[in-house]
C-alpha cells in the first residue's frame, strides 16, 4: 500500500507547489493556469477530450502491437540466420538514427492523413527497442544450457521454444515498458504533422489559440493514456514472470 | 563388455596465445556398469574428455566408442546423460517439469525406451514434496539433486558428471556422495565422474583415472575394485585413508610430470 501512497504524495506535493507558484507570482492564465483551472477545463471539455483520445489510443495501441510483433519476428529470424542478421541489423541501426519527427512527414506522404500513417509512426518507435532487446534475450542462454539441449539431441525448434523464448521474456517486458510510453509519443508526433482529430491535434490547436487550460488537460490525458499502457505491461509481467535467475 | 572405449584421442584448441593441446593420445576402456572417477590438475582436459564422450566436442584424431556405436550415435539414441557443475535448471520450470524436460525434447518418443517415473525420481533424490518449487527457491545442493534426477529420467547407459558437487560444502557433498553410490548400485549405470576432491574420488571410484596436464593425457589408472569389495567404504577407516594418500601420490606424480 505504501508503495502506491508514496508516489502519490510526491505528485501531490508538486501540484501544490505549482498552485503556489502560479498564485504567488500572479502568472497570467494564458501562460500557465493553476491546477484548479486545469481540472475545471478537464471536466468542462470531457467530451472533446475523449473524442480526441480515441484516435490517439487506436494509433498508439495499433502501433504498439504491430511494431512489437514485427520486431519479435525479425529478432527470431536474426537469431536463426546469422548471415541475414549481419546484412540487415546494421541497416536497422542506421534507420534508428533518423529522428522520428523527420520520418513522420515521409510516412504521411506515403500513407495519407488517416490512421495508417499514425500507426506506422507509432510502430516504428516501438520496433527498435524491441528488436535489440529480443536479440539480446534470445542470446542470453548460457553455453551449458545449450550443451544440455544438445546432449538431449534437441532440434533448433525445441531450443528456440523451450529455451531461448522463455529466457527472453524478461527482455521482452523491458522493451514493452519502453514501447508502452513510446507508442503514445509516436502517435502524438504523427498527429502534429497532420491529422484531423487526436490529442496531438488538440495540443497544437490549443497552443496556438492560447487555450492553455485545455492544452494542459490534453497533456494530462495523453500522459494518462501512456500510464495506462505502462501499468498493463507491469501487471502482466508480475503475472507471467514468476521465476528469477539465481 | 566395455561401455566406453577411447583410443588415440587428440583435441587441440586454437587460442589467441597459440594452440593448446587439451588432450593428447588419450586411451581408456571403461567397463559397463563401472563407476570411473577422473582426477587431475586444473586445465588438464577432464571436462574436454567428458565433452568428447558426450559428442559435445569432436576429437581431432582418434576413436570414441560408446557401446556399439560412436559418440554421436549414442547421443542421438539418448544413451548419454550429462550433469554439469552448475545445475543448469531452467528457472521458469518447476522441479518436476525440469525432471520431465528430457522426455519432452529431442527424439525421445522415437527412441522407444521406457523412462523412469519423474515423481519417483524426485522422491529418490530426497525432494519429495518440493515438486512444484521453482529453482530459485532451492538451495545449491537441492538444485544439483534435481539435475541428477533429470539426468536419470531417461535411464541412461552412460552418466557423465563434471564436478557436480564442486560448489557444495563438505557435509552436503558427503551426503550426496552416499546417495550417488546408492543410485549407482540401484541403476547399474556406467558413470564417469570428474572431481577435484581426493576423498570424493576415493569414496566413489571403482577405478580412478589420474590425468596429467600440458598436454592433457592419462597418467595412471588405479583400480579400487579389490579395495572396496562392497562398493561403499567407511570414510573414517584406515583403508580409506590409505586409498586417499595413494591417490594423492599419483596426483603429485602427474603434476610433477607437467612441470618437466
Ligand atoms: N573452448 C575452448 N577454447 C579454447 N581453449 C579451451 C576451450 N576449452 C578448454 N580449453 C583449454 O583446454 C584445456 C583443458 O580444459 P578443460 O576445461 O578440459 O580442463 P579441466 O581439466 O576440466 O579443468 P578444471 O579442472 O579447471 O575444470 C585448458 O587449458 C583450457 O584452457
Ligand atoms: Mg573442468
Amino acid at each position: 500500500m505504501m508503495t502506491i501512497l508514496r508516489p502519490i504524495l510526491g505528485l501531490s506535493s508538486l501540484v501544490l507547489a505549482w498552485a503556489l507558484a502560479v498564485w504567488l507570482f500572479n502568472v497570467p492564465n494564458y501562460i500557465s493556469p493553476g491546477p484548479l483551472g486545469v481540472a475545471k477545463a478537464f471536466s468542462n471539455n470531457f467530451g472533446a477530450l475523449v473524442k480526441n483520445l480515441v484516435p490517439t489510443m487506436e494509433a498508439a495501441v495499433g502501433g504498439f502491437l504491430i511494431g512489437n510483433f514485427a520486431a519479435i519476428c525479425i529478432a527470431t529470424v536474426f537469431v536463426h540466420w546469422t548471415r541475414v542478421r549481419e546484412i540487415y541489423l546494421p541497416v536497422a541501426v542506421f534507420f534508428n538514427t533518423i529522428p522520428i519527427i523527420a520520418l513522420a512527414p515521409v510516412l504521411i506522404l506515403i500513407f495519407g492523413l488517416g490512421i495508417t500513417s499514425k500507426i506506422m509512426v507509432s510502430a516504428i518507435v516501438c520496433f527498435f527497442p524491441m528488436l535489440v532487446n529480443m536479440i539480446r534475450g534470445f542470446e542470453s542462454v548460457s553455453s551449458s544450457e545449450l550443451e544440455l539441449m544438445r546432449v538431449m539431441s534437441a532440434s533448433r525448434r525445441e531450443v528456440f521454444f523451450k529455451l531461448r523464448l522463455p529466457r527472453s521474456v524478461p527482455f521482452l517486458f523491458a522493451a514493452l515498458r519502453i514501447s508502452a510510453t513510446a507508442s503514445v509519443i509516436g502517435a502524438i508526433v504523427a498527429e502534429w504533422i497532420g491529422a484531423e482529430l487526436g490529442l496531438g491535434v488538440l495540443i497544437i490547436q490549443t497552443t496556438f489559440d492560447y487555450r492553455t487550460e485545455l492544452l494542459y488537460a490534453a497533456i494530462a490525458t495523453s500522459s494518462l493514456l501512456a500510464l495506462c499502457m505502462f501499468t498493463i505491461v507491469v501487471v502482466a509481467e508480475t503475472f507471467i514472470v514468476r521465476w528469477r535467475t539465481s | 563388455m566395455s561401455a566406453i572405449r577411447v583410443s588415440g584421442v587428440d583435441v587441440a584448441f586454437t587460442t589467441a596465445s597459440g594452440p593448446i593441446q587439451a588432450l593428447s593420445d588419450i586411451a581408456i576402456d571403461i567397463a559397463e556398469g563401472q563407476f570411473c572417477v577422473l582426477i587431475g590438475p586444473s586445465g588438464c582436459g577432464k571436462s574436454t574428455f567428458l565433452r568428447v564422450i558426450a559428442d559435445l566436442q569432436a576429437p581431432d584424431r582418434g576413436e570414441v566408442q560408446v557401446f556399439s556405436g560412436n559418440a554421436a550415435e549414442a547421443r542421438r539414441a539418448r544413451r548419454i546423460s550429462f550433469v554439469f557443475q552448475e545445475a543448469t535448471l531452467l528457472p521458469w520450470r518447476s522441479v518436476i517439469d525440469n525432471v520431465r524436460l528430457p522426455l519432452q525434447v529431442g527424439n525421445w518418443k522415437s527412441v522407444g525406451r521406457p523412462h523412469r517415473d519423474p515423481n519417483e525420481l524426485v522422491q529418490l533424490v530426497g525432494l519429495g514434496g518440493r515438486e512444484s518449487a521453482l529453482p530459485h527457491q532451492l538451495s545449491g545442493g537441492q538444485r544439483q539433486r534435481v539435475a541428477i534426477a533429470r539426468a536419470l529420467v531417461t535411464r541412461p547407459d552412460v552418466l557423465l558428471m563434471d564436478e557436480p558437487f564442486g560448489a557444495l560444502d563438505e557435509i552436503t557433498r558427503e551426503r550426496l556422495n552416499d546417495e550417488m553410490l546408492k543410485i549407482w548400485q540401484e541403476t547399474g549405470t556406467t558413470i564417469v565422474f570428474v572431481t577435484h576432491s581426493l576423498s570424493e574420488a576415493a569414496f566413489l571410484g571403482q577405478s580412478v583415472a589420474v590425468m596429467a596436464a600440458h598436454p592433457g593425457r592419462m597418467s595412471k589408472i588405479v583400480n579400487l575394485d579389490g579395495e572396496k569389495p562392497a562398493g561403499a567404504i567407511d570414510r573414517s577407516s584406515s583403508r580409506f585413508f590409505d586409498i586417499t594418500s595413494d591417490l594423492r601420490r599419483h596426483l603429485e606424480t602427474a603434476e610433477g610430470m607437467a612441470m618437466t
